[in-house]
């Protein structure tokens, strides 16, 4: 009985991931048909990832999509890093938890109103929309995710090495990047891979901060389907799919050197559960 | 005699290719204290978990109240276990924790408080069932696992390791706790631990276990004064072990002498263990005793200083002693021929119980 | 460290928290008292309160994102119970957690094609003789969306709640003479909430902001909060009214908070 029930369960699993799957795996298989279509496969073809080459624009929107992705998550990692270290030597129990709570602000809030307020902000200081306002936008995003990847590390840092490094002659500035830093360079990498993601992956965000001249691939995707089909942009969706794959196997492994497997989902879900 | 309420027989437990228990025969009685003692991954706790259900065997069978245990999942048993972590349900508090097994068999509300209220009574915890779990100290939790398991009155209580999170005081309290427990209630128990000290305390039965096999069983007094190898010479207690060779029966060479022993039954000529107990060896002049030691170091351990002397032949020993020695001094051991305990190497119990019947019988000591 | 040191290196994120969490909160709320003209009035949050079209888009949107809750929760419960019990579960959960990784966006152009009139799902329907429907910008398709598109968020801090729960009690439960179920409903189930407290969190008040969804999926026939805070920002351009639905989904947000909050038994004194 035992053994049957277990049977019902993987099926179960197996039906749920399936579904999870099915639209993923529909996009890439109609990238490569030959009709104009997502409905009948008359043929294969590579046709649409030329398109998708020749289409000077859209790889000039990727290309933009991924410097703001880098450029955010790296400031983000070194500011909210600097932060967490900031938040973790607070002594005084109740402001920390008060910090914290103000850090999950932006983690808790709908994406809409991070974009409006964003907006109000831009526009009454005077800021032009475009390249600067989503960089500015995504590096503000992206400090709590890297606070939160990096404070658990800090915490499982043993305290007396700092003490011990002290009395051993270490001044500030060595404490931080012989004894501190490289104690959490795992949560420091893996709040690096989230940021990076969040911006990749931000839509709302950006359709609220971007204005006319700039775009991101969110944004110009939101704006050709809103047009209809078009399977160039299942051959591009194709090559994210593969980017995201990549980067989710690269995270693992980056987590898995780290000694501890368990540590991809337990931070995935960290932030998910504070998304 | 009372019939076995747990058989062994045979039993092998293997997890893929590492096999954790070799052929495990045993029977258990209602109404008795067992100890199962050993080092940790001895397999002890695997056997407490194939009674109560946890873990199947390999081969073998078992057998509860005469009947095949196969089969029989672990709610099923009348069975109950102190968990190692004591693993209260974090959820709930001290009542509801207790209540659970009589919960579960849908029993009337007001008995169940009437009930959990004896039990909490009879682990000294009255009118704590309100309380969370987390508000209760390491020693009041384990009090709480057992009144949980005794109140669904079992007819076997098993105990995994309960008193290793306690300080030392609390432990030895416990011990005597438990022990009154359970011949107040004449419940059969089932101890597991590596704490030799806990297991001659509070046992009528103790299984010496040894990487997956049982070593040796018998009262506590049986199995410290006849261990029956080096291995459990050494873990019960403290032994002085050396290499001697039978000249003959009751006669036995070790430390350029030979003594005179109540031992036989061995081949001429065999090579064997030689034990005595530090408690044992008297310290006396030069000369004037069985072998001549010299005094190397001495530690005072309260009741008694812990006196470690070397023999011309490189032995170390080590004496137990409530007077003061002199570190350098050249003294003589004396010992009688019934401190000495001859084990042969690599006897089994039962060829151990058999010489024995056969020289006390023929010896008639 | 000294404490000289450690001011400098907080100093950028002192910035941060100042310029990008208090100031645009502050704004979003002082915005909520201007009125289309720009004067500073209580005009929007009389309109909202009054008003019937936006009553009832706030309870739509509420009742929208409480099913697509409820749904993910029925589905992803036990999805996440059942991984905790598979073989292979860290290959599971890296499977689970790919998908999440690709564009909502390009997810959302997927059930385009799969639920447009001659769409597969189409097909299929009338390939079974029940005939082709209209799938697309229905509630029914947004609803599926939004469902499928937040499973993931769901699943995972169940799947952890879960995974975390000490064997032991599961032991101990079955000691006590549970069975299967029993244990589930009086063990499993209620150590895992803090999971489903967190999965609820992680899926509702996204769920009442939804816009994308709405409109690619929705045709602009489900109206969320979220949909109308941009339609007010983008469209009408009247970011007063914007704003005072943003402090409503705001305030709806920590009610969501205090409600999912996990009740501090004696536990959490430590």
């Amino acid at each position: 009985m035992k053994k049957k029930s277990l049977k019902l369960s993987n099926l179960y699993l197996l039906l749920v991931f399936f579904l999870l799957y099915a639209p993923i795996l529909y996009l890439i298989f109609y990238s490569f048909n030959e009709g104009g279509t997502m409905n009948e496969f008359t043929g294969f073809t590579w046709e649409h990832y030329g398109a998708v080459f020749e289409d000077t624009r859209l790889i000039r929107i990727a290309l933009d999509t991924l410097r703001i992705a880098l450029l955010s998550s790296l400031f983000a990692t070194t500011i909210g890093t600097l932060g967490a270290i900031g938040i973790y030597f607070v002594r005084k129990y109740k402001a920390q938890q008060a910090l914290l709570s103000m850090n999950n602000i932006l983690l808790v809030s709908p994406d809409v109103i991070i974009g409006a307020s964003f907006l109000i902000l831009f526009t009454v200081v005077g800021f032009r929309l475009g390249f600067l306002s989503v960089l500015l936008s995504h590096i503000a995003f992206s400090i709590p995710i890297v606070v939160l990847m990096v404070l658990p590390k800090l915490q499982e840092m043993n305290d007396a090495m700092i003490t011990a490094a002290r009395d051993l002659g270490a001044n500030s500035w060595q404490v931080l990047t012989k004894i501190i830093l490289p104690s959490i360079t795992p949560g420091i990498l893996a709040g690096f891979f989230m940021a990076f993601t969040y911006s990749l992956d931000d839509f709302a965000v950006t359709f609220f901060v971007t204005g006319n001249g700039f775009s991101t691939l969110s944004v110009e995707i939101y704006s050709r389907a809103r047009q209809g089909v078009s399977l160039e942009i299942n051959a591009l969706s194709t090559l994210l799919f593969l980017v995201a794959l990549f980067l989710v196997i690269g995270y693992y492994f980056i987590q898995r050197n780290q000694q501890s497997k368990k540590l991809l989902t337990k931070n995935q879900a960290r932030v998910v559960s504070t998304r | 005699m009372s019939q076995a309420i747990i058989e062994f027989k045979e039993v092998t437990k293997k997890y893929g290719e590492e096999t954790v228990l070799k052929n495990i025969n045993f029977s258990i009685e209602k109404g008795l204290f067992y100890t199962l003692l050993g080092p940790s991954g001895c397999g002890k706790s695997t056997i407490l978990n194939i009674i109560a259900g946890f873990t199947d065997t390999t081969q073998g069978e078992v057998k509860l109240n005469q009947k095949s245990a196969e089969n029989l999942p672990p709610n099923k048993r009348k069975i109950n276990t102190v968990f190692q972590d004591y693993a209260l349900f974090p959820h709930m508090n001290v009542f509801e924790n207790v209540a659970f097994g009589l919960k579960i068999k849908k029993m009337d509300k007001n008995k169940v408080k009437e009930k959990v209220k004896e039990a909490l009574r009879m682990v000294q915890l009255e009118n704590y069932e309100t309380r969370e779990i987390v508000e209760m100290s390491g020693g009041q939790r384990q009090r709480v696992a057992i009144a949980r398991a005794l109140i669904n009155e079992p007819d076997v209580l098993l105990l995994d390791e309960p008193l290793s999170a306690l300080d030392l005081k609390l432990r030895t309290d416990m011990q005597y706790e438990l022990r009154e427990l359970q011949q107040r209630l004449g419940i059969t128990f089932i101890y597991v631990t590596h704490d030799q000290e806990e297991a001659l305390a509070m046992s009528d039965e103790i299984f010496v276990m040894k990487a997956g096999e049982i070593v040796q069983s018998g009262t506590p007094v049986d199995i410290y004064d006849e261990p029956i190898n080096r291995y459990v010479a050494d873990f019960i207690g403290e032994s002085n072990i050396l290499k001697g060779q039978m000249v003959e029966d009751y006669r036995v060479a070790f430390g350029g002498n030979v003594f005179e022993c109540v031992d036989g039954g061995m081949k001429p000529e065999e090579v064997v263990d030689v034990a005595i107990r530090p408690e044992d060896l008297v310290l006396v002049p030069e000369n004037k005793g069985c072998i001549n030691v010299k005094i190397d170091t001495q530690l005072f351990r309260g009741v008694h200083y812990e006196i470690i002397a070397y023999d011309a032949e490189g032995n170390e020993w080590m004496v137990h002693s409530t007077h003061k020695a002199e570190v350098g001094k050249q003294v003589a051991l004396q010992f009688e021929s019934y401190d000495m305990h001859i084990m042969r190497i690599g006897e089994t119990e039962k060829e151990f119980d058999e010489r024995i019947e056969a020289y006390t019988e023929e010896g008639n000591r | 460290m000294n404490r000289q040191a450690r001011k400098y290196f907080f100093i950028p994120y002192t910035l941060w928290l100042g310029f990008f969490v208090f100031i645009p909160m502050a704004l979003i709320v002082y915005q909520s008292f201007f009125n289309i003209q720009g004067e500073f009035t209580l005009e929007n949050f009389i309109t909202y309160f009054t008003s019937s079209t936006y009553l009832s888009m706030t309870l739509n949107s509420i009742v929208f994102a409480l099913l697509i809750t409820v749904f993910t929760f029925l589905i992803s419960y036990p999805t996440a119970y059942f991984l905790t019990q598979a073989k292979n579960k860290q290959l599971w959960l890296l499977l689970l957690i790919l998908p999440t990784w690709i564009n909502i966006l390009l997810k959302a152009y997927a059930f385009i094609g799969l639920l447009s009139q001659d769409g597969s799902i189409n097909e299929f329907l009338a390939f079974v003789g029940i005939g082709r429907q209209q799938l697309l910008f229905t509630n029914l398709s947004f609803l599926f969306v939004a469902t499928y598109i937040e499973i993931p968020f769901m699943i995972l801090p169940i799947f952890n709640a879960i995974d975390e729960i000490s064997p032991s009690y599961i032991s101990a439960s079955k000691d006590l003479g549970a069975n299967q179920w029993e244990t589930f409903r009086r063990i499993i189930f209620p150590l895992s909430m803090s999971g489903v407290r967190s999965g609820v969190q992680a899926v509702f008040i996204p769920s009442l902001s939804l816009f994308m969804l709405t409109r690619l999926i929705g045709g602009n026939r489900v109206i969320t909060l979220g949909t109308a805070i941009e339609q007010h920002f983008l469209v009408t351009q009247n970011w007063g009214m914007g704003s005072t639905i943003g402090v409503v989904l705001i305030v709806a947000m920590f009610i969501t908070m205090r409600i999912t909050r996990e009740k501090k038994k004696g536990r959490h004194k430590e």
